[in-house]
């Protein structure tokens, strides 16, 4: 059995400390409680805002105007309208301002040309949400406050699994990877955030199928919370929608309003009837508008689609060099410079990337609480108030506050009651049978087999179907494959244990994903249904959560909340 | 090999190691050796060890495979007109 090594207790746990889990933890502190950070690697570069980014979602009223309505609705109509839950994303905005001058005050520069500036994403003659920062160097910034505002702060430990009471939440169980052998970490809280961030490496990799870590968003970003939250009877929400994103091939990354071109076809025709000639200002926004287009252009023959930046000033051409270094992506170019690929003069060719889970998660309340009292969650990760990096900083912030109420008025659960949680033991024990197993079996295999399942039998659109049939077979071969990693996945050291329960979190959230698919009986996005091809105007205004009870999944549908 | 350490800048500060968020690296402080490149499928080309190692002794390969797909920009516009 690996060793138990470390008995810890604190007020509010945070598990993860990327955008959401710094900000809730300097929140959490700044309201007076105790606050550790568990995060698996560390949170001076760690998560998808790692080496930065550069739109950050917000209502400015002196920019918007008083009526923050407008900007609710601007957000209900963007890409990542669908799953909202109207009053939390009303909450965001209204306190997104603060945020805003908060992380400036920190030294991120959130004045370009000194003054508040929209730009990305934007429609010609509709208000702009995406105020436009520097945030190369977000985190060392965060994790500094984080520092200052006196949180501790857990580098290399991975939260594996929750344990509560039948009251609400207890603590977390960590996987401690700093070192080759692996030891656990048994952390008693009296609130827990969850901010583990998206879901990534289920669907095989769309630009490059042979790998695993060729992804848009972090890869070590494993949709933790929405399957730790679901071991403990937690609801999630809009599980079956999925998120694809798009931007260059064969490299992988996201950042696609960062670039400013306009969309073509080889014949040089436009995509989209949007933007002739972009501008900082103003950049195509076809892509939103048309989610599926890089696909069915090549779907069709007529693509593929390039994004053409010759046309744009060379000014602006410099800037979209210095953003793109905001925006975390020196990787690509470098790279792009290295090759000698040139945006003046290149026209790069751009793919719709594979499905994640982003924004499709955990439900939360107005107080970013779950139905498990204490639990709370923010960021990529819940499923009813999706915003990206602003959201993660703002409703992580309004976690860390409202988590911090909370345990002021509640108590830890005793150690010896920890001690024999008959749970934690038992997840112990699961996970020290694949680190003491003699198996070459790695976790890569089993990986890459669930994305396979994934991609077979629970694909999204377009040009892809599921269909009751696909997804029952696709259930039962989730099972078969969970019985033989069960017995003959292998991880021999600290690091491949991660990866291997990174796995295990990964499968539960497929396994939930095909559920929820099965009960959606309708077409809706991309979740494109072969045996229900029609939307169903009843489901217009409704969400599907669903949650384990018994070992079994249950669905139900639920209002949307437009107040 | 993602991550490609020139060993003649490396100081052996461990720094790369730690901050990776892919944890690609491992690294002994007490060995004070040049941090070894121990899984390099997992590494996600952030680029943050190319950030952050003071000695500016890091540099990525990408591999072949990432290749960007790209043309002349004046390809489109030969058949815009
Ligand atoms: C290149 C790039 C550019 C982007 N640009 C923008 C942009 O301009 N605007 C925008 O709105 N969004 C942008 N995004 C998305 C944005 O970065 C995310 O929405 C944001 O980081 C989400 O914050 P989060 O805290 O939920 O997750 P993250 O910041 O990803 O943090 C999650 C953290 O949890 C840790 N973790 C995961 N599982 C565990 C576990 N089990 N135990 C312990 N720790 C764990 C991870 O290591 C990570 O540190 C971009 C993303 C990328 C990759
Ligand atoms: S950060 Fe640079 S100097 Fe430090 S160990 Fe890594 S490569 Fe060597
Ligand atoms: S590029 Fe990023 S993922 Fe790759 S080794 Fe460097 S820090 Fe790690």
């Amino acid at each position: 059995m690996i060793p138990v090594k470390k008995h810890l207790s604190t007020d509010v746990l945070v598990v993860g400390g990327g955008i959401a889990g710094l900000s809730a933890a300097i929140s959490a502190r700044a309201s007076g409680v105790g606050v550790l950070i568990a995060e698996k690697a560390n949170t001076l570069r760690s998560g998808s805002g790692a080496t930065g980014n550069d739109h950050f979602l917000c209502y400015i009223p002196e920019k918007h105007g008083p009526d923050v309505s407008v900007i609710v609705k601007e957000l209900h109509q963007s890409m990542m309208g669908a799953s909202q839950d109207v009053p939390l994303s009303r909450r965001f905005l209204e306190k997104s301002f603060d945020i805003v001058k908060l992380w400036h005050s920190w030294g991120i520069n959130m004045r370009i040309d000194d003054d508040w500036t929209f730009m990305g994403h934007a429609f010609p003659g509709r208000p702009r949400i995406f105020l436009k920062y520097e945030g190369d160097d977000q985190k060392p910034i965060l994790t500094r406050e984080a520092k200052k505002a006196g949180a501790d702060i857990l580098n290399h430990h991975m939260i594996v699994d929750l344990f509560r009471t039948r009251d609400g939440i207890a603590g977390a169980l960590a996987l401690d990877v700093s070192g080759e052998a692996p030891s656990f970490a048994v952390i008693r809280a009296k609130c827990v955030i969850l901010a583990t961030g998206s879901g990534n490496r289920l669907y095989t990799s769309r630009n490059t199928p042979g790998t695993l870590f060729n992804t848009g968003l972090c890869p070590g970003c494993t949709a933790s919370a929405q399957a730790q939250a679901w071991r403990i009877g937690a609801t999630l929400v809009n599980m079956e929608q999925p998120v694809r994103h798009a931007g260059p091939r064969y490299f992988t990354r996201v950042g696609k309003a960062t670039w400013i071109g306009i969309y073509r076809y080889p014949d040089g025709r436009l995509l989209g009837p949007f933007v002739t000639k972009a501008t900082k200002e103003l950049g195509d926004i076809t892509s939103d508008v048309w989610n599926s287009s890089f696909s069915d252009v090549m779907h069709n023959g007529t693509g593929p689609a390039y994004i053409d930046c010759s046309d744009v000033p060379a000014e602006d051409l410099a800037f979209m060099r210095r953003a793109m270094a905001s925006e975390g992506l020196t990787g690509l170019v470098n790279y792009m410079d290295e090759q000698g690929i040139d945006p003046a003069r290149h026209a790069m060719e751009f793919g719709q990337f594979e499905p994640q889970l982003m924004g499709h998660g955990v439900q939360i309340d107005i107080n970013g609480e779950t139905d498990v009292p204490g639990l709370f969650a923010a960021g990529d990760a819940i499923g009813n108030c999706r915003a990206d990096l602003g959201g993660a900083a703002v409703y992580g912030w309004i976690c860390g506050e409202e988590a911090a109420k909370r345990a002021a008025a509640c108590e830890l659960v005793p150690e010896e009651e920890a001690e024999k949680d008959a749970w934690l033991a038992e997840r112990m024990a699961h996970y020290s049978s694949f680190h003491e197993r003699a198996s070459r079996h790695g976790w890569q295999e089993v990986n890459r087999c669930l994305q396979q399942i994934m991609s077979d039998y629970a694909n999204v659109g377009p040009h892809h179907v599921r269909s009751e049939n696909l997804l029952n077979a696709g259930l039962k071969y989730l099972a078969d494959m969970r019985a033989l990693a069960g017995t003959q996945m292998a991880a021999p050291d600290a690091h491949t244990l991660m990866r291997a329960i990174e796995t295990l979190d990964l499968m539960d959230c497929g396994e939930i994903i095909m559920h929820a698919a099965r009960e959606r009986r309708e077409t809706r996005g991309m979740h494109i249904r072969s045996d229900f091809t029609f939307t169903n105007p009843l489901l217009n205004d409704k969400f599907l959560t669903i949650r384990r009870e018994r070992g079994k999944p249950v669905t139900a549908w639920r209002d949307k909340l437009t107040a | 090999m993602p991550p490609v350490i020139d060993e003649t800048k490396c100081i052996h500060c461990g720094k790369c190691a730690d901050i990776c968020p892919l944890s690609v690296f491992f690294f002994r402080r007490e060995e004070r050796a040049v941090p070894e490149v121990r899984y390099p499928d997992e590494c996600w080309h952030c680029n943050a060890c190319g950030l952050d190692c003071p000695q500016g002794a890091v540099s990525l390969q990408i591999p072949l495979n990432y290749m960007l797909l790209r043309i002349e920009a004046s390809q489109l516009k030969q058949t815009k007109e």
